[in-house]
């Protein structure tokens, strides 16, 4: 391709630029720099400023200095800002805007630290249960299980029920409580909408704790839909400590809902077995809890722009 | 519209009447106060109520009782109360920060928090105010590594974001050094369109230097509104250096010439009268109201 450069661009290459002793010229050193130049000529006029010293002094005189700082500047700050992890990359691919993105950084329940704590102790509630599906500790009847109600092998899946939504609403709670976030006074006296950066976050940490929880559930012994009956139960729970917030202290919403689901599950296993805390009856009260906290949401959302509910 | 009219200027922030209660105790009481864009700076001792008072100027807390008007829009109402924080640049007191960010990610966390979601122009504003600060050469140092005086810095750096017009800054030159602290006099002194500042400190003489306007803040109520040069002389003719002390004296301390200062009504033996200074004046206040309130009890 070079070699029909020059007669598509005469001028194009060393010794040829119009100026005194084939150097570029200031007119064109100028349009170069304040780039009116055409892209003919920017290569051309780049491709002679590698080898020439004496034209590479005169581009000098006619750069801004101060907008050559700051553009440093801007680009240092680019590159110090970077570009986050995976997680980040891999959801700007999937469409969300990049500065929702920038705003997920402060969330604690995205931290790897806390996401690796997720999964360390949802090995330890699920562990036991799925070693005795793969058959690598014999199932009950132990003591415990007999005297917990005769699921001698359902029965391990109690732990797991009862800590795996725990810890879905565990992550939501760390999204949105002002404990988690040295900075939220930053966050509530600046304009962007308290309600969307709690949504944002909320959301985001949800996803992160539901997918470890349900890809755990597939490891379990029990039924097979037990997977989605896990889903309904955190939902509701994490709905109810949002919408609770609006009513009372978050810390106070989030606790409530933790001992809501707790007490409960531990009662229903001890009496009835594990279970029937997913099953059908509970389902439905799931989504009445899960429709009802929408509706307070919806209507008092308004609670999370003020900056004392945060 | 008439001449008068025409040269009536919209004051940044009246407060009429602000109360605010924690428990029993009244941080803020009846509080009235007219501030003028330009530098204003807040004196008081701890427990005066400076920060609750910024901190609902700052709409972050709401008051018990009263108005507040920010630039004529009230932020009891939704939208102006965004509208506020659209124009407002806060460092609070005890500012947190997410120690694992570097100092250029938090700044620009904070830049996406006031709604400049163009990658671009973030970066620029985050330049900007790297430079400001003189933070530049940190700026991808994790917050978790920078001392303590850097993070007040980029405490003040954060509130420059976006150029606000009113700029609420609570013990800003709290952990700076004395050159850091001439820095800082110097950037709030160059900031470009004319924004109201209200900044609140302990140093009287960051007053003097940077404030045009003072406001003496004591017990929750305002005890003193005027400029610097006005507060200084409510101690005049009540300053006195002399070489022994005095146990009249309301105060009185040794200064750098080795010289005892008497503020007080009645004169020590062979001391001489001097002029005072903006800390007279704010001590002889702070002590006039906490007799005050020991009389009342």
């Amino acid at each position: 391709m070079t070699t029909s450069f020059p007669d598509a661009f005469p001028n194009a290459f060393p010794g040829s630029f119009p100026g005194a002793g084939g150097h570029v010229g200031e007119d064109l050193l100028a349009s170069y720099v304040a780039g009116t130049a055409g892209t003919v000529v920017v290569w051309s006029v780049e491709a002679h400023l590698t080898e020439c010293e004496r034209c590479r002094s005169g581009l000098s005189a006619h750069v801004d200095a101060e907008r050559l700082a700051r553009n440093r500047s801007v680009l240092l700050a680019r590159a110090a800002t970077g570009e986050g992890g995976r997680l980040r990359r891999l959801l700007g691919r999937c469409g969300v805007p990049e500065h929702v993105l920038g705003l997920l950084a402060a969330t604690p329940s995205l931290r790897r630290s806390w996401l690796l704590s997720v999964l360390g102790v949802l090995a330890i509630v699920a562990g036991q249960a799925a070693a005795v599906r793969y058959g690598w500790i014999p199932a009950g009847p132990g003591r415990l299980a007999m005297r917990l109600g005769g699921y001698p092998r359902l029965v391990v899946l109690a732990p797991f029920l009862l800590v795996g939504p725990l810890l879905v609403l565990a992550g939501v709670a760390a999204a949105f409580l002002p404990m988690f976030d040295p900075a939220y006074r930053l966050a509530v006296a600046a304009p962007f909408s308290g309600f969307t950066l709690l949504l944002v976050r909320a959301v985001c940490a949800l996803a992160a704790a539901l997918v470890p929880m349900v890809g755990a559930a597939f490891l379990l012994p029990g039924p097979g839909w037990l997977p989605v009956a896990m889903l309904l139960p955190s939902l509701a729970l994490c709905a109810f400590a949002l919408a609770a917030a609006t009513l009372v202290n978050p810390r106070a919403a989030a606790v409530t809902a933790g001992i809501l689901w707790a007490v409960p599950v531990l009662l229903l296993a001890i009496t009835h077995g594990p279970l029937p805390v997913v099953q059908p009856n509970a389902q439905w009260a799931c989504a009445a809890v899960l429709c009802v906290s929408a509706l307070v949401l919806l209507a008092r959302h308004d609670r999370f722009e003020l900056g004392w509910m945060r | 519209m008439d001449e008068m009219t025409l040269n009536v200027r919209t004051a940044a922030v009246r407060v009429d009447g602000l109360s605010r209660r924690f428990g029993a105790t009244r941080a803020l009481d009846e509080v009235d106060l007219t501030l003028e864009r330009g530098i204003t700076g807040l004196l008081g001792p701890n427990g005066a109520g400076k920060t609750t008072l910024l901190s609902i100027l700052a709409t972050v807390s709401e008051p018990d009782g009263g108005r507040v008007s920010v630039f004529g829009l009230d932020p009891r109402d939704a939208a102006q109360r965004v509208e506020i924080r659209r124009r407002l640049g806060y460092l609070p007191q005890e500012l947190g920060y997410h120690r694992h960010f570097t100092v250029a990610a938090f700044l620009d966390y904070v830049a996406i928090l006031k709604e400049i979601t163009d990658r671009r122009g973030r970066a620029e504003e985050v330049a900007r105010v790297l430079a400001a600060i003189g933070l530049e050469r940190r700026a991808r140092t994790r917050i978790r590594a920078l001392s303590g005086g850097m993070r007040q810095r980029l405490g003040i750096a954060q509130a420059l974001l976006g150029e606000p017009e009113l700029l609420i800054l609570d013990e800003p030159t709290a952990g700076l050094d004395p050159e850091q602290r001439l820095r800082f006099r110097e950037l709030l002194s160059g900031l470009p369109g004319d924004p109201a500042i209200v900044l609140s400190t302990h140093q009287a003489d960051d007053i003097a230097a940077i404030c045009p306007q003072v406001v003496v803040l004591l017990h929750g109520q305002v005890h003193f509104t005027g400029t610097p040069a006005e507060l200084a002389a409510t101690a005049a003719g009540r300053v006195w250096a002399a070489d022994e002390r005095d146990g009249r004296a309301h105060l009185s301390w040794r200064g750098a010439d080795n010289r005892w200062r008497h503020v007080g009504d009645d004169p020590p033996a062979g001391a001489e009268l001097v002029a005072p200074t903006v800390e007279d004046g704010y001590l002889l206040l702070s002590h006039a109201a906490v007799s005050h309130q020991a009389g009342a009890r």
